[in-house]
């Protein structure tokens, strides 16, 4: 455990080089957000109005979160990395290590966003309260409690980037795996939480990925309850344990399979 | 004893096959058709303890993929390897302890950072503890000779600086056997030089085994006192240097510059290889004829200046390849 926590700490290290590019980078988000914003002010004829059990400003307060989370993850950047890892053969120079390569792949992946993550979070909270006055009424430890499952759900999220990346050594390209999956989560979590789908649509996005890296801490922010924290945090667990040995599986058979060019 | 046993090792690699144009491609796509590439064909070595070995061979001959095997990146088809009398596809963690890489054309700092912050970095994958990496780094800081650019990050360092700071990175835990594939690739000859006596240093100071490839001639005469060649995937040669270099430098080349044009002909033992005159170059097989008889006919009184010179090794393991083609 302690090597891993040295390689985050390592790429934090060489990402703190760039640090410029990370706030530049919020520009991105705060126009997506800024967007976001500008479109539930419209659909809300009254701040006080419940669409489906969300007021305005909940509504708004869960996009900060779920944007926070989307726009940090770089999902785009590890799958591209892993693809082209395992494609040209790359992969091969980390398995002589004394290292697991989905541990090394996920501290390196973490290190590599953690720092955007932290400005993100907190550039994020001074526009949500820039725009709309207030927090939502949380006290600190329940503020922990929201950032821990944050955390929980960028680990899960890159971790079914990785498996999703790993199909690379079994098909010429697995890019379009990646794409479906960030669109789903885009469309099914992110920008609309789950309670605005059909009732039995809710029941299957419940047992879903989405309901554990976006829908989850987003909701917790904007309506907290104990019993919800705890059901999110176990399900991410879970999440994190089964996402985990599938990554094991498909990397253990997959460099089995491998090639690589030598001179 | 052996440090490194290789018995009736093979690996072939399903290489896809694609008709050409655009026909092709879509014929590839629900007709694949795949070809098998033998890429080592049952070859069986032993590496001793504290030796530097040369395993050369021309592009595609399979001394990669062997490198691979020995370091546990590729699983092998047939035979048995054992590194440190482990098997490296089932300890392949444990190994990892054990031995190091250097693969010249594949960066393993991060760029970003220090040689130092680097150097840290392998110390803690490495289980080191941080005391004990301190003393290592100063070690192989003054070995190495790295205080001038220790401190600079690696996107900074040239090459050459950058190829030694991979190899310190790669000896940071202390490993038994170091592999090296194309070590000095695109470096100049003087830091070739330089990173040749370092890797001579390190092997008599801390008795590593190396395990060396390399296209370059002098990597091999400089630095191995025995060498294999392989080719299309097979040993074709394992000997010491020395006594290649005894079978195969059996022919001298005898350029000599004369007063007056004189008319040779290619007889036993002797061949022509280039006749201007009073420009005359020869190749002498010391087994037939002296390189003394070969004057005689040139007629000592007529030479001007004369250069007697061994065949180059570049062109013995090139005749080695062809030959056994």
């Amino acid at each position: 455990m302690k090597k891993y926590l040295f390689i985050i700490k390592t790429e934090i290290m060489s990402n703190l080089q760039y640090i410029f590019n990370v706030i530049f980078g919020y520009v991105g988000y705060f126009i997506l957000l800024f967007i976001l914003f500008n479109l539930w002010k419209y659909l809300y004829s009254d701040p006080n109005e419940l669409i489906n059990g969300y007021s305005m400003s909940q509504m708004m307060w869960y996009v900060v979160i779920t944007e926070i989370l989307w726009m940090a993850l770089g999902g785009k950047k590890l799958n591209t990395k892993i693809c082209n890892d395992v494609k040209s053969g790359n992969i091969t120079y980390n398995i002589n290590k004394p290292y697991s390569y989905i541990g090394y792949s996920l501290s390196t992946h973490l290190g590599d966003i953690l720092v955007k993550g932290v400005v993100y979070f907190l550039l994020g909270m001074l526009t949500g309260l820039i725009f709309l006055g207030k927090f939502p009424s949380l006290n600190i430890i329940q503020v922990i409690v929201v950032i821990i499952t944050m955390f929980l759900a960028t680990i899960i999220s890159i971790l079914i980037i990785m498996a999703l990346s790993l199909v690379a050594f079994f098909i010429e390209d697995a890019t379009p795996f990646y794409w479906v999956y960030s669109k789903l989560i885009l469309i099914l979590g992110t920008i609309f939480p789950i309670e605005y789908f059909p009732v039995i649509f809710q029941k299957i996005l419940n047992f879903s990925p989405i309901y554990v890296v976006s829908y989850g801490p987003a909701k917790l922010f904007v309506d907290f309850s104990w019993k919800s924290a705890v059901v999110i945090i176990i399900a991410q667990i879970i999440y994190i344990f089964i996402a985990y040995i599938i990554c094991q599986i498909i990397y253990k058979k997959g460099v089995k399979r491998i090639n690589v060019n030598g001179g | 004893m052996a440090i490194i046993e290789v018995k009736k090792l093979s690996k072939n690699f399903k290489v896809k096959l694609k008709e050409k144009g655009f026909k092709g491609s879509i014929k590839s796509i629900f007709k694949p058709k795949h070809k098998i590439v033998k890429a080592v064909k049952n070859i069986s070595f032993n590496v001793e303890k504290g030796e530097i070995v040369a395993f050369i061979g021309p592009n595609g001959a399979g001394k990669s993929t062997t490198i691979k095997m020995l370091t546990s990146i590729l699983f092998p088809d047939k035979g048995s390897i054992k590194v440190l009398g482990l098997n490296p596809m089932q300890d392949r963690k444990k190994l990892a302890y054990e031995i190091g890489t250097v693969f010249g054309q594949k960066e393993q700092l991060w760029t970003h950072l220090t040689p130092y912050d680097n150097f840290k970095f392998f110390g803690a994958i490495y289980d080191i503890p941080d005391a004990a990496v301190e003393r290592k780094i100063e070690e192989l800081k003054v070995l190495f000779e790295l205080d001038d650019f220790i401190n600079t990050p690696v996107r900074n360092l040239s090459l050459g600086q950058r190829i030694r700071c991979e190899i310190v990175a790669s000896l940071i835990h202390n490993p038994k056997i170091l592999f090296l594939d194309e070590p000095t690739i695109g470096l100049d000859p003087v830091v070739k030089e330089n990173i040749r006596s370092l890797i001579k240093r390190m092997n008599k100071e801390y008795k590593t085994t190396i395990f060396l490839t390399s296209h370059d001639v002098g990597d091999i005469e400089k630095l191995c006192k025995r060498v294999i060649i392989i080719n299309n995937g097979q040993i074709v040669l394992d000997d010491s240097m020395e006594n290649l270099k005894y079978h195969y430098l059996n022919k001298k080349i005898v350029e000599a510059k004369m007063k007056e044009k004189i008319n040779l002909d290619d007889e036993d033992g002797i061949t022509i290889l280039k006749d201007k005159g009073y420009n005359l170059k020869i190749e002498v097989d010391t087994t037939k004829r002296s390189v003394a008889d070969a004057i005689k006919l040139l007629n000592p009184d007529n030479i001007i200046d004369i250069n007697i010179s061994n065949i180059p090794l570049e062109d013995i393991i090139s005749n080695i390849y062809k030959n056994k083609d």
